[in-house]
């Protein structure tokens, strides 16, 4: 029998209702005998005593139900936010606060990048919080004038490019092409919209790009990323898991210190359908302690900043016309019917409330084709959605992931151009989850949003846009239900609630070892509380000590 | 990759909604005996049929087809599939590109104003005419089907079998009001004059299978050795009428008698691009006119035509055709 080790904490925050607080856990075999007081949990016989979180607190590890390995991917390049953003190796990249720190950050790496004119590129940029002041060829061009140079911006749907990149791809006031952006003078400016960015983004690192997501060391920088901040289950939430990808997961996850479970879900709609329900179910084969293969994702609509989330009457505050669908409904009903009569969970991305009210649609016909119980098929963001959509939810059994990052990041832009105030109070709608009773989670979506589950919380809890204000009053839940959200709640999600997402009897020695208490401290410090580290399994995960 | 400087490939959108035949075109253009290698990004691969006797290689997401045709699958990302095909070594006449039921083929058009290495040709966007109303009238999709009217250069009206003649006219009417004064090919299970859609040299036998409504289109060319006027040139190609499907040619203009300007135009955009010195060819303006048997006559088109080349003779013509005999 292998050893039994009791961790004593400062305290230790369950999320077990019938056993809530308690000052000591006992784990054995990676898996948690109990939780209570020291000597409650002696009667499980010979153990080690493990002193080293006395004065720490201890919660269930958190558990990220939307995030992207891609933000793994990303960190190979230099981050260009306007916010402070933790990478794999804990430093902390200061965000940058006007156009003249981005360039001279890049100034910087440029002179260390070798002279063969190979590109740079940089990703988080965000020119939002700039008071209107765009990047231009100008800027760039004081990085290199010979080197090709390309931004993409935070939210990967635009970038900005230097004169070289302009040139060779012919570029000029002469080209009228609807995502190539001009200036009053029919110059074009250097920025690059939706389909021309990206076709110019891959253009410019096709390479790079492509191995983001089947790097190998891409998988390790996310699950470190996501350790960090006390996360010990992640999804990697789209994904086409081509077999390099299964093959560098597989690996991966083997390993004794990789420090996540990591949970990928199939991208529906990229591959033939008669083929893959086969396909996933060969997957789930392989799957291991920290490898879930099973879910699947369909991607329904576009984005509300970028103008392409799907939207009911009266559609967007500022009269854009409505966005885009990325699969149409009738393809949402078969792809949705086609999985969930092969008995998996369906991930939906609806971003927009007609979105979420065609997934809705969707899981209705496929429950009346084919009754199924507890199929929890989950709406992802559904940012948009009333009271009436909540209360359908929870008729039809499904599950929500709300994407409360937004309400800090964009909640500005959401009041006062996309959704007009009344929407924008009402986005998110934790409470209305909660009241309705719908089960649900709240989520990142990294690498849109930095991980970091307290922060998100903590943007439930607050409601606060990063101007400020407070969006939605009657919206805001109370720290243990946020809290909650971002432990059992998401464990819920993914069908794991039997296995992770509290500390009691029987369940996975999976820890968040947090500096403060977060039911004690400020509800407005919440995102302040410090990660000391984690626990996997049993195994200790202690943070980098950040600089 | 090509050399520096070589022509770019045409490169052409299908749009439509799931189900108005897309796919049914793809094919047809893929197998038929018009001698040049397209290359066809589809979304579904398993909607591709084509007769296993043609193709010679079935790669993971190629088929290379024994006419010297490529079918490829888009995958996740058109851009990285664009991308990869304009890297084979293999040169294609032609780049085709599948727009998914529910996108906007003009956003993705858009490629080919930012590639130097292809030339947008054209939106060509393919409308189911039993159906096409009842969807632009469907509360989740109707505004997503009327986009993609409105971005097409060149609208297939097709399974036209399936309405009568009084409603045919009706739908054309009814999509030239979303689209303007767009040229509309009639089809009955996407049988289109591959050349008029794709601009193929007039005169190769591309319809082999017997016409589906009507006969496929007609041509005429116009030569002319005077250089034409500009400001001409453009007001008749602005004039003319939707029943004009493609004009494509090299003209010399009397502001750069010594220069060639390449005109490409698909359904009712025209582009004029110069091409460079006239080198050693004949200094004659050359233009391709194809169109649907309702385009003007042939001796209306010339007395169109023949307005932008009135003869200019003035010193730098003089000279620049001079230097060209000395």
């Amino acid at each position: 029998m292998s050893r039994t080790v009791i961790y004593r904490a400062r305290r230790i925050v369950t999320m077990n209702p019938g056993n809530p607080f308690a000052t000591h856990v006992a784990v054995r075999e990676g898996r948690i005998l109990g939780a209570g007081s020291l000597e409650q949990l002696a009667g499980w016989g010979a153990h080690d005593l493990d002193e080293r979180f006395a004065d720490k607190v201890l919660l269930p590890g958190f558990v990220e139900g939307h995030s992207h390995a891609f933000e793994g991917g990303v960190w190979q390049f230099p981050y260009l936010g306007y916010f402070d953003r933790a990478g794999p190796d804990g430093t902390i990249s200061r965000g940058l606060r006007n156009i003249e720190e981005v360039v001279a950050r890049l100034r910087e790496v440029e002179k260390a990048m070798p002279r063969d004119g190979s590109t740079l590129l940089a990703w988080g940029f965000d020119p939002i919080y700039f008071g209107g002041r765009r990047m231009d060829l100008s800027d760039l061009d004081k990085v290199s004038t010979d080197r090709p140079v390309v931004v993409i911006h935070s939210n990967f749907h635009v970038l900005n490019a230097n004169t070289p990149v302009f040139r060779k791809a012919g570029i000029d006031r002469s080209t009228n092409v609807h995502g190539v952006v001009k200036d009053a003078t029919g110059e074009p400016t250097g920025e690059l919209q939706e389909m021309t960015a990206k076709f110019m983004a891959y253009k410019a690192a096709g390479v790079q790009l492509a191995s983001l997501l089947s790097d190998n060391e891409a998988v390790w920088r996310f699950a470190r990323v996501a350790q960090l901040a006390g996360v010990t289950t992640a999804t990697d939430l789209h994904n086409e898991l081509p077999q390099s990808t299964v093959d560098g997961y597989l690996e991966a996850s083997a390993r004794e210190d990789f420090p996540i479970r990591l949970l990928p879900a199939f991208a529906a709609g990229l591959v033939p359908l008669a083929e893959v329900p086969d396909r996933l179910a060969g997957l789930v084969k392989r799957n291991n302690e920290k490898l879930r293969f099973g879910l699947v994702k369909i991607v329904t609509d576009g984005s509300i900043q970028g103008l392409s989330a799907r939207m009911r009457w009266p559609g967007y505050y500022d009269g854009t016309p409505n966005g885009v669908w990325n699969v149409g409904p009738d393809e949402i009903d078969r792809t949705l019917l086609a999985y969930h009569r092969a008995g998996f969970q369906v991930h939906v991305h609806t971003n927009g409330d007609e979105a979420s009210e065609v997934a809705l649609n969707a899981i209705e016909k496929a429950l009346a084709a084919a009754p199924r119980w507890d199929h929890r098929h989950t709406l992802q963001h559904c940012q948009m959605a009333d009271a009436s959509q909540f209360r359908r939810m929870k008729a039809l059994g499904a599950c929500v992931n709300l994407f409360a990052n937004h309400l800090y990041y964009w909640g500005d832009v959401h009041y006062e151009k996309t959704l007009g105030p009344e929407r924008a109070e009402r986005m998110d709608a934790c409470a209305t989850a909660l009241a309705t009773g719908v089960p649900f989670a709240i989520h990142c979506d990294a690498p849109v949003t930095p991980i970091g589950p307290l922060f998100t919380a903590w943007c439930a809890v607050n409601r606060l846009t990063a101007s400020g204000r407070t969006l939605g009053e009657a919206e805001k839940i109370g720290v243990a239900d946020a809290l909650r959200a971002i432990t059992l709640g998401a464990a819920w999600t993914l069908k794991l609630d039997d296995e992770i997402g509290s500390i009691e009897t029987g369940k996975r020695a999976d820890f968040a070892v947090l500096d403060d208490d977060p039911l004690t401290v400020d509800p407005t410090r919440l995102k302040d509380v410090g990660v000391w580290g984690t626990v996997l399994g049993g195994r200790v995960f202690e943070a980098p000590r950040r600089a | 990759m090509p050399e520096p400087g070589a022509t770019p490939i045409p490169f052409t959108v299908i749009g439509g909604f799931l189900g108005a035949g897309k796919t049914t075109l793809l094919n047809r253009l893929l197998v038929a005996p018009h001698g040049r290698r397209f290359a066809v990004l589809v979304n579904d691969f398993g909607s591709v049929d084509i007769d296993g006797r043609l193709i010679v290689a079935h790669g993971g997401d190629t088929i290379a087809l024994a006419n010297g045709c490529l079918c490829c699958s888009i995958g996740d990302s058109l851009a990285t599939t664009l991308l990869d095909l304009l890297e084979r070594p293999d040169r294609f006449d032609h780049v085709v590109v599948e727009a998914s039921g529910v996108a906007d083929p003009g956003r993705i058009a858009d490629i080919g104003g930012i590639e130097p290495r292809l030339s947008r040709d054209g939106v060509i966007v393919v409308v189911d005419a039993a159906d096409v109303r009842a969807r632009a009238a469907d509360r989740y999709v109707g505004d997503t089907v009327l986009r993609q009217i409105a971005a097409a250069d060149l609208l297939v009206l097709n399974k036209r079998d399936l309405v009568e003649d009084a409603e045919a006219t009706t739908l054309k009417t009814w999509l030239e009001g979303i689209a303007g004064a767009v040229a509309v090919v009639e089809a009955r299970h996407a049988d289109v004059p591959l050349a008029a859609l794709f601009g193929l040299p007039p005169g190769a036998d591309l319809h082999p299978a017997a016409p589906a409504c009507e006969p496929a289109f007609r041509t005429w060319t116009f030569a002319t050795p005077h250089p034409l006027s500009r400001e001409g040139l453009v007001a008749v190609l602005d004039a003319l009428p939707s029943p004009v499907l493609r004009a494509k040619g090299f003209v010399r203009f009397a502001d750069s008698p010594g220069r060639r300007a390449l005109l490409q135009r698909v359904g009712r955009r025209s582009r004029l691009d110069d091409e460079g010195a006239w080198g050693l060819g004949r200094l004659v303006s050359e233009i391709v006119v194809i169109g649907t048997p309702d385009m003007p006559s042939d001796a209306d088109l010339a007395a169109r035509f023949e307005t932008a080349a009135r003869p200019v003779v003035d010193a730098a013509v003089l000279s620049a055709t001079l230097d060209r005999t000395r």
